[in-house]
């Protein structure tokens, strides 16, 4: 009987174990072990952070789940891992109690998503800093709050700064601080409020509308065009001012400091900031069999775990070799080790890096939104089914190759709400494939806004959580 | 001329003109489902 670990229980490493326990559970034994025993539905978080969704209606308990599909479950956060041949395990402290917990194992799936590096930008964050972040529950929650009064302050005559984006040169996840940015202009109307708040976008982005992808394309007026336009016109048409090309360096209480890439330096002032940090891997300690740390045979310096990639190439070289983004996210010093998610290290960016005279890099990282982390953890979980079963993996899915969707809401009523419908086919563009500028498949590569979005986005919240219950007929709704 | 830089009048029509917004709605739909379900052969 094989022992199969997963680390997480998020986008990729929820969607391996169900699959892992679908397909061996009954045989082998599946184990997960996180530090949060419910599965939260991230792309919701931003409708709990403007105040219109119950924080309860995004996530569920993971046990019950796992007990039908024969998957133990582990309320414990990992510390170390010991990868060594003949004794490999992973060590952890369990929730509430603090007891240390051994977990061998044959097979390991790394999936625990970013470590939150608020630490990376002084003053940056909710806990130790002075702004907000939507990327965990209990800091979404945090932003409601400090947004609600924010508007109460708005109802008594206040004129207030919100300044939404990225908080870190090297920051990710721009679509979900445009999809915030966009929910507190719609709130804001609705509750007769617009004209009381300046609304600032400043990101990492070298263009509106890049999104860590190089831009996305959409046809307008007949002509096939990069994103930047069509942000451009949503946020004129919101009244919303954008900076882009700028990498916040430390926040104070009410003031942003940031560069750009002329390498100017100033500050901007705020209210209230909902800033995107720079996400790290988790700091686990990577142990040999003597005692050693040999954390440089399985993670980058920033924590995320080496795979079949091709690392080191420039990124004009890496933007002409799509075959460098990894497979089967296979560790390759460690066979039996695998990572999903976030926490796989990228070859390097998709949108162009910069770095400014200061020598400060300022480059969006590459985004692992649900969907390419639930396509990753279901190619790892289906190659250790294949690896158990027949010891040869059949299964590989490039970035390159993936396709994704994002909608980003910009409110959340079904009859004038409104979302940005974003369909990218390649994640990573493939110009060897695809002879056009952009080396995306043009047909299925496509960014539209309406309120059908809106809709998409409520079908995706019920869908989605049905799926990661393992109800009836989970499988066939794709990742 | 109208600025690309601003949505014309036409865009914010079709944006809000719920048959057509149902019509994208299924064919986004069914786009992303046919392309998705191919990744699960991979």
């Amino acid at each position: 009987m094989a022992k199969v670990l997963v680390i997480g229980a998020g986008f990729a490493g929820h969607t391996a174990a169900l699959y892992l326990g679908n397909k061996i559970g009954r045989q082998h034994e599946i184990t997960v072990i996180s530090n949060r025993d419910v599965f939260g539905y991230v792309p919701s978080w931003v409708w709990v952070g403007v105040g219109h969704m119950k924080p309860e209606r995004t996530i569920f308990k993971l046990k019950p789940v796992y007990d039908r599909m024969n998957i133990k479950f582990v309320h414990a956060a990992a510390k170390e891992i010991h990868p060594d041949i003949g004794n490999q395990y992973v060590l952890g402290e369990e929730v509430g109690t603090g007891r240390e917990i051994r977990l061998d194992y044959d097979y390991l799936v790394i999936a625990p998503g970013p470590l939150l590096n608020f630490a990376g930008t002084p003053g940056l964050g909710p806990e130790n800093g002075y702004t907000h972040s939507i990327c965990s529950l209990p800091h979404a929650i945090k932003a409601r709050e400090a947004y609600l009064a924010l508007c109460d302050r708005m109802k008594k005559g206040d004129k207030v700064k919100i300044v939404i984006g990225t908080g870190h040169p090297g920051a990710t996840c721009q679509g979900a601080a445009f999809e915030y940015i966009v929910n507190v202009h719609k709130d804001l109307l609705k509750k007769g409020l617009r004209d009381k708040a300046d609304i600032l976008w400043l990101s990492n982005e070298p263009a509106l509308g890049d999104f860590g992808v190089n831009g996305v394309q959409i046809k307008r007026n007949g002509i096939v065009q990069k994103s930047d336009e069509f942000i451009k016109s949503v946020f004129n048409d919101h009244g919303i001012r954008y900076q882009v090309q700028t990498g916040v360096t430390k926040v104070e209480e009410g003031k942003i400091h940031w560069q750009n890439y002329e390498g100017e330096e100033g500050t901007t002032e705020f209210d209230f900031s909902m800033l995107i940090p720079q996400f790290k891997g988790q700091p686990f300690k990577y142990i040999g069999n003597d005692g050693s740390d040999i954390s440089s045979k399985l993670v980058n310096p920033a924590g995320f775990v080496l795979v079949d990639g091709k690392y080191g190439l420039s990124y004009p070289e890496l933007s002409q070799t799509p075959e460098a983004w990894p497979a089967q996210y296979q560790n390759p010093s460690y066979s039996n080790i695998f990572a999903a998610g976030i926490a796989f290290a990228p070859p390097g960016p998709i949108s162009k890096p910069f770095t400014n005279k200061n020598n400060v890099a300022i480059a969006p990282a590459p985004p692992r939104t649900g969907m390419v982390s639930g396509v990753i953890g279901r190619v790892v979980a289906m190659n250790i089914v294949d690896l158990i079963k027949t010891g040869r993996m059949t299964h590989s899915e490039r970035m390159s190759e993936m396709v994704a969707a994002c909608v980003a809401s910009m409110g959340d009523s079904l009859w004038d709400g409104n979302a940005v419908t974003i369909v990218m086919h390649p994640v990573v563009p493939d110009r060897k494939k695809y002879k056009n500028e952009f080396g995306r498949d043009l047909f299925i590569s496509h960014l539209e806004m309406g309120v059908s979005g809106a809709w998409m986005k409520f079908m995706l919240h019920y869908t989605f959580i049905w799926k990661f219950k393992a109800q009836l007929g989970w499988k066939l709704i794709p990742e | 001329m109208q600025s690309e830089q601003e949505f014309s009048k036409a865009e914010k029509f079709w944006m809000n003109f719920k048959l057509y917004q149902l019509w994208r709605f299924i064919v986004l739909n069914i786009k992303v489902y046919t392309i998705a379900v191919q990744s699960k052969w991979r």
